[in-house]
């Protein structure tokens, strides 16, 4: 009887003590890894503003807006735009060199169709935005300057309109806060 | 000796996951669209395996047979975590590039179809040899399937951001529906037929 109620018993106790030490080791490989994915996040945000701004010597983050500073004085914004594509939301980093124009944009993270909507990522797209007045981001066929990407006229339109939006938000929050 | 080289070799044919088994489908269709991600996957799916069978094939004998199946999807699903931190902090591109695939692996029946089939009942190296093979049939796999979609879909190729070639018609219009689901479909359709009629499929 002993005997049988202990073999009952050790499966249970079996995948509890597995699951005990599966939890241990990922808080240990958690713990290492910790700081390296926050260092790493942080240098991926650094890296997109610096990639947009190479005179950037500090930035300040206020009211979700980046203030861009180059030896003291201000050169731009940037903030993130977020659009709805055909695959979901794209999150997109804008910059503004004034109040007017835009500086570039970087696609932070999408989930479009890989090889059509997913192109909106690439430089050949991306660089269209810069140096456009805010009022001219739109696809042509909205009769805005952006060439929209073939047979993805939704994702672009989607990253096109989040961009235009966004930035007459903000920059109407920045005159408001003025 | 022998026989381990024979658990390696009969990964890549005679058992290969995905064309023979016709397991981790699910993965093979979704991000065979580039040969970069053929390849992160295959990375991340070794690491994964190769931990799973050597701890599956260690712990075999103490395992109770009702619990077998919650004890390896816990050990799988450890495995996986850890990678998926590992990647997030040391390779964040190859990270980026798989996304929501990496989490994934965990539901990846080829590793669990090996913990079951092959670990639990067989010690330690030939394991280990299992894992080698069964990866590496993995990859063969991913990059072919990869390789036509990539060539015909987009009507170029590249590899880590070097691009290698254009292909002269397709480069213009290229036949966008081999990066889209479908094409997941009609390529492994066509690569397993091809796989039949050359009597693969025949050979144990």
């Amino acid at each position: 009887m002993k005997v049988d109620t202990l073999k009952g018993v050790f499966p249970v106790i079996f995948i509890t003590l597995i699951v005990f030490v599966a939890v241990m080791l990922l808080s240990v490989v958690d713990g290492y890894t910790r700081e390296q994915i926050e260092y790493q996040e942080e240098q991926k945000r650094l890296g997109m503003l610096t990639e947009m701004f190479p005179d950037m010597s500090e930035y300040d983050f206020e009211d979700d807006i980046y203030i861009i500073y180059a030896d003291g004085a201000k050169i731009g914004y940037a903030f993130l735009a977020v659009g709805r594509g055909y695959g979901g939301t794209i999150t997109i980093l804008v910059g503004l060199e004034n109040e007017t124009t835009i500086k570039g944009i970087a696609v932070v993270s999408q989930s479009e169709t890989p090889g059509l909507g997913a192109r909106i990522t690439e430089s050949s797209f991306v660089d269209e935005f810069a140096g456009l007045n805010i009022s001219e981001v739109a696809v042509k066929r909205d009769g805005g300057q952006i060439d929209a990407l073939t047979g993805a006229t939704i994702s672009s339109r989607a990253v096109a309109d989040a961009v235009r939006t966004t930035a007459m938000e903000k920059i109407k929050s920045l005159e408001e806060g003025e | 000796m022998g026989t381990l080289m024979k658990e390696f070799v009969k990964g890549i044919i005679i058992t290969n996951p995905v064309f023979i088994l016709a397991l981790g489908l699910c993965p093979a269709l979704a991000i065979s669209t580039s040969l970069d991600n053929a390849l992160g996957m295959t990375g991340g799916v070794f690491m994964v395996l190769l931990g799973s069978n050597i701890i599956i094939s260690l712990i075999r004998k103490a395992v109770p047979n009702i619990v077998r199946i919650p004890t390896f999807i816990v050990i799988i699903a450890t495995f996986v975590t850890i990678v998926t931190l590992v990647f997030h902090a040391y390779l964040p591109d190859l990270y980026e590039s798989l996304g929501i695939f990496l989490p994934l692996i965990v539901v990846n029946c080829i590793i669990l179809c090996r913990a079951e089939a092959f670990a639990s009942k067989n010690p330690i190296l030939a394991s280990i040899a299992d894992a080698l093979g069964i990866t590496v049939g993995f990859m063969l796999a991913l990059l072919m399937i990869s390789f036509l979609r990539q060539m015909l879909g987009t009507g170029s190729l590249s590899i880590f951001g070097v691009h290698l070639f254009t292909l002269p018609v397709l480069g213009e219009n290229p036949m966008i529906i081999f990066i889209l689901p479908p094409g997941a479909f009609l390529v492994i359709a066509l690569l397993l037929a091809l796989f039949r009629r050359m009597g693969v499929m025949k050979g144990e």
